[in-house]
């Protein structure tokens, strides 16, 4: 016990290990508790069969499932805080005196171009020991992370047998790296979850009974009836929990992918959890396929990089695509950090390898050793084909772009992005804390999260490919979620929204403003979605908003905690989502400042935080606002009980508090911002530039950057922070007048706009008409060719079969046939033939003493005979 | 003495032969065990005849006196009405004798070309029989008994001299197996005991 | 002892004494006349013994212990027949071998 207390002090990042492994656990229980459950079940009617049933459960089987996935996930969540703090408090002390240390150099050396002579020489001398200091506490935290926050183990070892060198590449690990967006990551997630699993032991109470009925499926006997399925679901969030924790401890892209595909399979099984409703199993069949066409990006891009790279450590990948930062002869000053491109010079090869050169747009990308001695004398020796890793190694610039944009292709599918992103509304099939789960911690949040996470190998190209994959999918979504309904509906495009907000802003450069958004959007994207949940379950499961309407005074708590979580979400000041959307667009502000072709990219995130505000102030209107549409729901609704309201409550709090700092009214103020700052790469500043100490007070960015200040995005960003966000704070509240006018105070008709626009009310109901767009180019083709298959199956391959069967019976039914005459036949013919024999010989015996004597004579006067012939003739011889 | 022997032959066997057709012929079972008392009587006569005083005694004590009266006491036992004079058809009486009569054609044909009346099997022979002091002795497993000399009946090229022998063996068998038939016949032929109810 | 009466002719007499008996053994119905003719056949051969022991001085011994040995096998023959006899007797309350057709393929 007490060493396992003294390993947990010395290296606090088993904290994460234990509070990922913890839902495994959870599930791993859950699941065996169930099979023993069935196991007894069989048997409950001998007495240890009975005693087995009524162990785990009996007939009702009570909430210990959801104790037990709560229990866990509440605990991981402690374990998480505990990391959490203990990372951030190891990092601040060291980025404290690093940052002091830079100020101090950067003022030094603002001073020695003004001075000249001794008194520079001086300058000098203390800016070396400045900069020795600044080493040092660099190497320091370097140390403390590698050894306090890092581990990984092999497990399976793929090399040729007898090779156990760790270095070819030949090797999958396991293993966890901690840094200040995954230890916040992990405090995020592990919180969510447990207030959803809270949440859902109300929620799902129903499924409590031995049998339930379900209203929306309908059999030749009325509704369905079935077993009430409360445990399974716990076991699935366990699982589902456990493959995200797992997804953002990796330190490796294999067990990224691993994890990835858990999530998969984990949605599809929470999809598709009411498995009888035929729209429940199509949603969980449409996510999973849509994923797996994701996957296979992933699964590409991965193995270009494993075959040009050879490695899946993402820190390895990193070092070797990335140029170093620092070398004490100045040999990477202007490339460092970034990707070096050039070209590979075929005529001038050495044994070395070939002569590379550097040029901005070269074919080839330069791979570093990702052994870098601490010295580089020149950025590139030579290139060697197949190089060791302390040698310098190329690959195809393109090949860099397409394995980025196949990792992306994987975030498309998992975060819904454009092309792919038709599976997250349908999958409202699934309960509602499913729902909650997957669109504000879990699997969404992947995929934003592993774009992050891969940032430095995306190279510029696949960077704009992201910036407008996100700002598409975000206007999209943001139109079609104006006209929906329903009210998970109109959640879960906002969440496709939200989350294209956060790839563009990845896209443009803001790496930190996305993840921060991440993280601050899914404090008010649970908290919406549970909100709705508590409606839904209030309204006896009607999701129409149409239906509702004046439900304020019936269910007060949800609405205000839902009124918090759309306001956070409109962006309104002092609101997590001000801080983080504010950032993005600051972010896209800048980079059309630098870029202004790519002036799009800023215009649509601007418009659509207007058009968010009106459809989420829309929703929230509808509900609780003006009188009850349908007098049936309005009567019968009622506010939820405790273990659903306590959740709300909470993630109201945080939804308005979470995001920040102090001076709360300053917007770039924010803790959680700051402490995401710390993960983020330096590859970003080199791409996108810096920031100076003299206009920031809160980022400790102190190496040097390439780019003149003219040209940097993130520069113009913070200076311009207040009028982006001001602009778009203006458009917000457009958007939330006109919602009050038309649904609360009802003076426009809602009704007349549809009919001035009945084409494009109907194209955005159609969803854009994605659906039917994919139905006709994948899904018919698709099913054409199913169908041919099908055709040759049946008619060519089962034609041979069954040709080849009739001709198998014809011929052993010749070969019955010869069996059945010739040598069944030769058989009996023996047999009759002994038979016929003995039943001849019968009539001898007549059973009468006399004749027996009879013969007995006769025989005896035979062999006399014999016998005096031969004596006769011996005697004679 | 040889007229004396011949004459006494000829009347012992006409005697034997009588008495032997008389059991065949007759019907009635009692008188057939009459005659053969009188035909196994004539072959001790004969027996006495050839010398063998022993076996002709024997013959008479074992057979006469107790054979046959065995076989008395079981026409006695058994010899109700019905069973006295069972008859059989003619048809059956012609096949027997034609089969009889065929079986003494085969014997006495190969007897007569086996033994030639001139051969030296039918001469005389004037050594003695041996009394039954010596028959005990061989019974008794003394092999000198027995005379020496080339054994006969076998072609010249097999002959051989025997070698002495003794029947000790044989006799404790016979024994042996008389007590088992005697213990087997009183068991076979007991009363039926009805089990009590 | 000596006369003119050779080895022929007592081996015609056990001949003829065969011949009686296994006739005596086909015609007769009632088992103890089966018996009898079996007597008669042994007697037969008792006679070929002695006469052979008789005739041929080396067999002088070994002839007359068989006859003896067929005597007391008779005996024994006659006494477990007997038996047997009664036993059908008393089974079938008859002595008529005809009726003993059991063995009747």
């Amino acid at each position: 016990m007490m060493n396992l207390l003294l390993t947990f002090g010395e290296h606090p990042g088993w904290f994460f290990v234990v509070a990922t492994l913890l839902p495994l656990l959870s599930f791993v229980l859950i699941l065996l508790a169930s099979a023993l459950w069935c196991a007894g079940r069989a048997y409950r009617n001998t007495p240890g069969g009975a005693a087995l049933f009524n162990l785990c459960g009996g007939e009702e089987r009570g909430r210990t499932a959801a104790f037990v996935a709560t229990g866990a996930i509440a605990l991981a969540f402690v374990f998480s805080l505990v990391g959490c703090i203990r990372f951030s408090a190891q990092q601040h002390g060291f980025e404290t005196a690093i940052k002091q240390h830079g100020k101090a150099l950067h003022q030094i050396a603002a001073k020695i171009k003004e001075t000249s002579g001794e008194a520079k020489e001086q300058l000098e001398a203390k800016a070396r020991t400045e900069e020795e200091k600044l080493e040092d506490q660099e190497k320091r935290w370097a140390d403390a992370r590698k050894t306090n926050w890092q581990g990984h183990f092999d497990w399976l070892r793929i090399s040729p047998k007898g090779i156990v060198d760790a270095d070819s590449g030949t090797v999958l690990q396991l293993g966890f790296k901690i840094d200040s967006l995954s230890a916040i990551m992990f405090v995020m997630v592990t919180f969510i979850a447990t207030l959803i699993h809270l949440f859902s032991i109300g929620y799902m109470s129903d499924e409590l009974q031995p049998e339930v009925e379900d209203h929306q499926v309908h059999t030749a006997h009325g509704h369905l009836h079935r077993r009430g399925r409360f445990g399974r679901f716990f076991m699935y969030l366990s699982l589902f929990c456990f493959s995200m924790l797992n997804l953002v401890l990796a330190d490796n892209l294999f067990q990224v992918f691993l994890s990835w595909e858990l999530v998969g399979v984990c949605s599809y099984l929470l999809i598709g959890f009411y498995n009888e409703r035929q729209s429940a199993s199509n949603a969980a069949n449409k996510a999973f396929i849509t994923n797996r066409i994701g996957d296979a990006g992933f699964i590409l891009g991965m193995l270009i990089l494993w075959t040009h790279v050879g490695t899946f450590n993402m820190e390895e990948l990193f070092q070797r695509v990335r140029a170093p930062l620092n070398d004490t002869h100045g040999a990477v000053e202007g490339v460092a950090g970034r990707i070096v491109r050039g070209n590979l010079d075929a005529n001038n090869t050495t044994k070395a390898g070939q002569r590379f050169t550097i040029a901005n747009d070269g074919s080839d990308v330069l791979l570093f050793p990702h052994r870098p001695s601490a010295h580089y004398h020149a950025i590139v020796p030579r290139v060697s084909d197949n190089p060791k890793p302390d040698q310098h190694g190329s690959m195809p610039y393109w090949m860099l772009v397409a394995a980025g944009l196949g990792i992306f292709l994987g975030c498309v599918g998992k975060s819904a992005q454009f092309p792919l992103q038709v599976w997250l509304p349908d999958a409202m099939e699934g309960p509602t804390p499913v729902s909650a789960l997957i669109h504000a911690a879990t699997m969404v949040a992947a995929g934003v999260y592993l774009v992050g996470r891969c940032y430095p190998l995306l190279t510029y190209d696949a960077l704009l490919v992201i910036a407008y994959t996100g700002g598409i999918t975000l206007f999209v979504a943001a139109t079609i979620a104006v006209v929906m309904t329903d009210i998970k509906k109109v959640l879960a495009y906002s969440t496709v929204s939200q989350l294209g907000y956060m790839m563009l802003s990845l896209g443009v450069g803001g790496w930190v403003a996305g993840l921060f958004h991440l993280v601050t959007h899914a404090f008010f994207k649970a908290l919406l979605f549970l909100g709705s949940g508590s409606v839904i379950h209030g309204c006896h499961h009607e999701q129409e908003m149409t239906k509702m309407g004046g439900l304020f005074p019936k269910m007060k708590i949800t609405a205000l905690t839902m009124l918090a979580g759309v306001l956070a979400i409109c962006g309104i000041p002092l609101f997590t989502g001000w801080y983080s959307k504010d950032a993005i667009l600051a972010q896209a502000f800048g980079f059309i400042y630098v870029h202004p072709q790519h002036l799009l990219l800023f215009l649509l995130p601007l418009a659509t935080a207007g058009i968010t505000a009106f459809y989420m102030s829309r929703m929230w209107l509808m509900t609780f606002t003006g009188k009850p549409r349908d007098e049936h729901v309005f009567d019968r609704a009622h506010e939820s009980p405790w273990p659903m309201t306590v959740p709300l409550i909470v993630l109201g709090v945080c939804s308005v508090g979470i995001a920040w700092g102090w001076p709360v009214w300053d917007a770039e103020a924010s803790f959680l911002e700051a402490n995401v700052h710390h993960a983020q790469y330096p590859a970003i500043l080199a791409d996108f530039g810096h920031i100076d100490y003299s206009i920031s007070e809160h980022h400790g960015e102190y190496w040097i950057a390439a780019k003149d200040e003219a040209q940097n995005e993130r520069v113009f960003a913070y200076r311009n922070h207040h009028l982006a966000g001001n602009i778009a704070f203006v458009l917000v509240a457009i958007g939330i007048v006109f919602a009050g006018a038309i649904y609360w105070k009802r003076v426009l008709d809602p009704a007349e706009a549809k009919e001035q626009f009945p084409r494009l009310h109907a194209f955005l109901m159609d969803k854009w008409r994605f659906d039917r767009l994919y139905s006709v180019i994948f899904v018919r083709p698709c099913l054409t060719v199913g169908h041919w298959f099908a055709a040759f199956d049946l008619r060519a391959i089962d034609g041979v079969i069954h040709a080849v069967a009739r001709s198998a019976m014809w011929v052993s039914k010749w070969d019955g046939l010869f069996d059945h005459y010739i040598i069944d036949g030769a058989v009996n013919l023996v047999g009759n033939t002994i038979y016929g024999m003995g039943a001849r010989l019968r009539s001898v015996q007549t059973g009468f003493l006399r004749s027996y004597v009879l013969f007995l004579v006769l025989a005896a006067a035979g062999i006399f005979l014999a016998l005096a012939y031969f004596v006769r003739m011996a005697m004679a011889g | 003495m040889d007229t004396l022997n011949d004459i006494l032959f000829y009347v012992l066997m006409a005697t034997t032969c009588i008495c032997a057709l008389a059991v065949v012929l007759t019907q009635n079972i009692v008188r057939a065990a009459a005659w053969l008392l009188f035909a196994l009587a004539g072959v001790s006569g004969l027996f006495f005849l050839l010398g063998a005083e022993f076996v002709g005694s024997t013959q008479l004590l074992v057979y006469v006196g107790g054979t046959l009266v065995l076989v008395v006491f079981g026409v006695m036992l058994t010899a109700q009405g019905p069973f006295v004079n069972m008859r059989i058809g003619a048809a059956e009486w012609a096949i027997a004798l034609a089969v009889g009569l065929v079986l003494y054609g085969v014997l006495s044909t190969s007897l007569i070309i086996s033994n030639p009346p001139q051969s030296d099997v039918n001469r005389h022979v004037d050594a003695t029989m041996p009394d039954s002091s010596v028959l005990g002795s061989s019974l008794l497993g003394q092999g000198q008994a027995s005379p020496t000399g080339f054994l006969t009946g076998m072609p010249p090229a097999m002959r051989r001299e025997r070698k002495p022998m003794a029947y000790l063996l044989p006799f404790e068998i016979v024994s042996v197996h008389l007590l088992v038939v005697l213990i087997g016949a009183a068991y076979l032929a007991r009363a039926k005991r009805r089990r009590a109810v | 002892m000596t006369f003119a009466v050779g080895l022929n002719h007592f081996l015609l007499l056990g001949a003829f004494l065969f011949v009686c008996g296994a006739v005596c053994m086909a015609t007769k119905r009632n088992a103890i006349g089966i018996l009898m003719g079996v007597e008669l056949v042994l007697n037969a051969a008792t006679i070929n013994f002695v006469a052979y022991a008789h005739y041929n001085p080396i067999f002088q011994v070994e002839g007359q212990v068989f006859a003896l040995f067929v005597i007391v096998l008779a005996a024994a023959e006659a006494a477990i027949a007997l038996a047997i006899v009664l036993n059908f007797y008393n089974n079938h309350t008859t002595v008529d071998v005809d009726t003993a057709e059991e063995l009747k393929g």
